[in-house]
């Protein structure tokens, strides 16, 4: 039963979402049902049976002309929904990337922010508290600052995540030809952000092993690896954000379709098993990021705790691994 | 046995459905069988077939669909019930079949 159940649901899921298709669904399926039990009460095995149902199921075709697209139509009609236009898709994705360039700005800001206190810690140490935290207070304030401001304006499209909304095909054409277009862009920052975030570690690795040199470029080359890695994620979340409009948009007309007939789900809340592992895990990654500047402020030693980035992130996923519902 | 073609039937297919309903309410999977019972097995009507059927037929006011328990089994099905109009036009077909039947056999050699 499961596999005609599985083979009816193959059939549906590029139909349009419609009362009628619905029924038809139902319909076909309760008939499939019936000749299934009676085949097997015949004696046939479970292979035959859904052999037999299966050839003589038809074609969608027949369907096509009894559900008629005239139907479906007015069948639009009745179910408002919010059409976003050619225009309000271009302003969308004019916004979209403007936003994907400040949040991955700051997020570059944020990366860097430490690097004024390496530097001075290397190399004038009585400046170190002074000018380096100065900076980066400023630097993460101007960061947090772009998050907040960009996340506001781009209220003005909260829409789409409450309304039920589609695009037209022409409208769906346009910017698949646009995600097409940035696709090339797309792999060569990912590419570029890759090799930046291997080559970052060289100039520590080297500098360390030569110790002519050592003291004098090591608080460059740490800086020069914090720089490396923070223009790499700036590449990531830009290409990321952008890549995400695309696929946002495309998104709002296939709920149309048969094959996203279920509950939306807006956001993926992840839930796990155990009450106390689920509130410890929402307020995870503040408590990293206290962790990280308590420890890296307490004993300056920012070279290496990044690292708790890493673990942090190894961590959470074997919690997900283990106690995820 | 040939097999029938889907074309030469598809005109009849409302007929014969029509037929099973003068006696009493029948739904999807029944219906399927007795066409296939009373052809001798020779026509087995497609699913899609005789549902893209009950829905055109529907639409033309000659069926009404009602949702019904199964007498043996608990499960709630969509019956079908023929109308007033759907008899005449079981009748008008059963004329049609006559002439059509008449005419093409003109052209058959036996």
């Amino acid at each position: 039963m499961e596999t005609i159940k599985n083979y009816l649901e193959t059939m549906f899921q590029n139909l349009p979402n419609t009362p009628e298709v619905r029924k038809a669904k139902i319909e076909l399926g309760q008939m499939m049902e019936d000749k299934y039990t009676e085949l097997l009460q015949e004696g046939k095995s479970e292979n035959e049976a859904v052999g037999t149902i299966i050839s003589e199921f038809g074609n969608l075709e027949e369907l096509a002309e009894s559900l008629g697209i005239k139907e479906i139509v007015k069948e639009e009609k009745e179910t408002p929904r919010r059409i976003v236009t050619l225009d309000e898709t271009k302003e969308f994705i004019k916004d979209k990337i403007q936003h994907a360039y400040f949040i991955a700005f700051g997020v570059l800001l944020c990366i860097l922010s430490p690097c004024g206190c390496i530097l001075f810690d290397y190399y004038a140490p009585a400046l170190e508290v002074v000018i380096g935290c100065t900076l980066l207070f400023v630097l993460v304030a101007v960061g947090v600052g772009m998050f907040v401001f960009s996340g506001l304006s781009m209220g003005k499209w909260g829409f789409m995540d409450n309304e039920l909304c589609s695009v037209e095909m022409k409208t769906a054409e346009y910017i698949r030809i646009e995600q097409e277009r940035f696709r090339m862009a797309k792999i060569g920052r990912i590419t570029i952000g890759v090799i930046l975030c291997i080559i970052s570690v060289i100039p520590v690795m080297v500098i360390n092993e030569i110790e002519a040199i050592a003291e004098v470029w090591e608080g460059i080359s740490v800086v020069f690896m914090f720089v490396a890695v923070a223009i790499a994620v700036f590449l990531f979340v830009s290409a990321g954000i952008q890549n995400g409009s695309y696929e946002k948009l495309l998104s709002l007309s296939q709920f149309q379709s048969m094959n996203t007939f279920y509950p939306r789900q807006q956001k993926r809340i992840t839930h796990y098993k155990n009450k106390t592992v689920e509130s410890i895990m929402s307020v995870y990654w503040p408590t990293i990021t206290c962790i990280y500047l308590c420890w890296s402020f307490l004993s300056y030693d920012w070279h290496i705790t990044w690292i708790i980035w890493v673990i942090a992130s190894v961590i959470e996923m074997y919690i997900k691994a283990v106690f995820k519902e | 046995m040939s097999g029938i073609s889907s074309d030469v039937i598809r005109g009849y297919n409302d007929t014969m459905i029509l037929y099973l309903l003068l006696d009493e309410p029948s739904y999807g999977y029944e219906i399927s069988k007795r066409i296939k019972q009373l052809s001798n097995d020779k026509y087995i009507i497609k699913e899609t077939t005789l549902y893209s059927a009950f829905t055109r037929l529907e639409k033309n006011g000659y069926v009404e669909s009602f949702r019904m328990e199964d007498k043996e089994s608990v499960k709630r099905r969509t019956y079908y019930r023929i109308t007033e109009a759907g008899k005449e036009y079981y009748k008008e077909k059963c004329e049609e079949w006559y002439v059509t039947k008449e005419v093409v056999e003109k052209f058959i050699e036996v």
